[in-house]
């Protein structure tokens, strides 16, 4: 996962509709403070850096750039897991 | 003492009929006849009460489920309940457009089972030519949306293939791979002898799955369930006994576990009569070994008993005649020596006894 890749969640993997947590196959992930909020921003259109940007004015004060790195390895982590693509 | 956890999954086996005979098939061997098996209506009521309960996979089992002809009407009440849809099948039967009405129906993930890689024995072992028809219908599952899982069911005939049955797995590029040890309930239980391990074969396969582990890590998700007929401590058999899952057999009775059918003196209430909400919270057969007051004094103040509840009811009654025994694979059982029984070396001249139905 790079700030340019355009991460898009693999088939048969989802977001619970209202709980802080990722539907797989075998079960489920829990998700802690704001994965939830960067999850639901993962399209298969956007790269990471446009979904930051996006984000850091929902958040006000965010630095970008450290909210980037963040990111960027969250979504490293659950790309490893099988629940993102690209 | 009502359930103070709330279950995660429904497992449906929607039906027994099924075109395989495998070896190690765990279904009982009296089977619910086709003109029992509950109707969609009633499993459409059980989906959206098992969302209610806070339940949020169902996997539909069987039997084979491609063997309901409203099956793509299951999978929809199921998701139409909010559930996550998996369906576990031998793939025997199921054409591109039959699995692509499936799919938009609202199932999420496919598990299909391979019993070797090598042909000629893993038709041996489904006692069924069908080993070649799964592989023909890994690409057409590859083109649909969902997740797809590739099962693999090892024992005695076939554990020391582990290497090439992995990279068959692997060739066929699933989301992820399950490696299952066959367990010896129903079916299986008559076959016993041809399919329990040697230890050699055991102490071979965890290392060989510790490195596909490794080296398909952030490509495969690979999930190993291991016997534990050679482990010195029980493991948490289905999460603990009404802790985390319900069981609905095709005639709609509830159980707690796949093969608590066989303990003696109990009565399964069936979703039919009875709410899956009031079975979970009172059903006796779920109260039936919650908690610790059922115990022996061993498991009552041994610290594990939060980690294993007390290990597998099942496998204590098969192997003692006490369901209430201390799960014999733990060394503080009083006959684990049972298990070394078990694990002795037997021949090699045993014939495989198929189904015939
Ligand atoms: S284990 Fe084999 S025979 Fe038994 S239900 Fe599954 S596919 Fe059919
Ligand atoms: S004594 Fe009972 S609770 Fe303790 S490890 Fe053995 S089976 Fe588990």
């Amino acid at each position: 996962m790079t700030p340019d890749s355009i991460p898009q969640m693999t088939p048969g993997y989802r977001l619970h509709p209202i709980q802080d947590v990722v539907l797989i196959p075998e079960g489920v992930l829990e998700l802690s403070g704001p994965s939830r909020d960067i999850l639901l921003e993962v399209d298969g259109k956007r790269t990471v850096r446009e979904i930051v940007h996006h984000l850091a004015a929902k958040y006000e004060g965010a630095d970008e750039n450290e909210m980037l790195d963040d990111v960027v390895a969250l979504l490293g982590r659950l790309a490893e897991r099988g629940v993102l693509q690209g | 003492m009502s359930s103070t956890t709330r279950p995660q999954s429904l497992i449906c086996e929607v039906t027994h009929r099924c075109p395989l005979h495998c070896l190690y098939c765990s279904n009982p061997i009296e089977m619910q006849k086709m003109e029992t098996e509950l109707p969609a209506e009633v499993w459409r009521r059980v989906f959206q009460e098992a969302a209610a309960l806070g339940i949020l996979h169902l996997h539909l089992t069987g039997g084979e489920p491609l063997a309901r002809k409203d099956l793509a009407e299951l999978i929809q009440a199921g998701h139409d309940a909010g559930l996550y849809v998996n369906m576990v099948t031998s793939g025997v039967g199921l054409t591109e457009e039959r699995l692509a009405g499936l799919v938009q129906a609202g199932l999420e993930h496919l598990q299909l089972s391979f019993q070797d890689a090598d042909e000629a024995r893993a038709n041996y072992i489904a006692g069924t030519r069908a080993h070649a028809w799964k592989l023909g219908l890994v690409p057409l599952i590859k083109r649909q949306r969902l997740a797809f899982t590739v099962n693999l069911v090892v024992h005695r005939q076939n554990l020391d293939r582990l290497e090439e049955m992995i990279a068959l797995a692997e060739s066929l590029e699933p989301n992820r791979i399950e490696i299952a040890h066959v367990q010896y309930y129903g079916w299986a239980l008559k076959n016993r002898n041809l399919l329990m391990p040697t230890e050699e074969q055991v102490r071979y396969a965890l290392p060989v799955v510790e490195a596909a582990k490794t080296r398909l890590r952030g490509k495969i998700h690979l999930d190993a369930v291991l016997p534990d007929y050679y482990a010195n401590f029980p493991k948490a058999c289905v999460g603990g006994w009404g802790r985390q899952m319900i069981l609905i057999d095709p005639a709609g009775r509830a159980l707690p576990c796949h093969s608590a059918g066989i303990l003696p003196g109990f009565s399964f209430d069936n979703v039919r009569e009875k709410s899956l909400s009031w079975i979970w919270d009172q059903s006796p057969a779920f109260e039936r070994f919650r908690g610790d007051a059922w115990m022996s004094e061993t498991c009552r103040s041994c610290d594990r008993k939060e980690r294993d509840f007390g290990g597998c009811r099942c496998q204590a009654f098969l192997l003692t005649g006490n369901m209430e025994a201390i799960d014999p694979v733990c060394t503080y059982s009083p006959q684990h020596g049972l298990m070394e029984e078990l694990r002795k070396p037997v021949g090699d001249e045993l014939l495989p006894i198929y189904r015939n139905s």
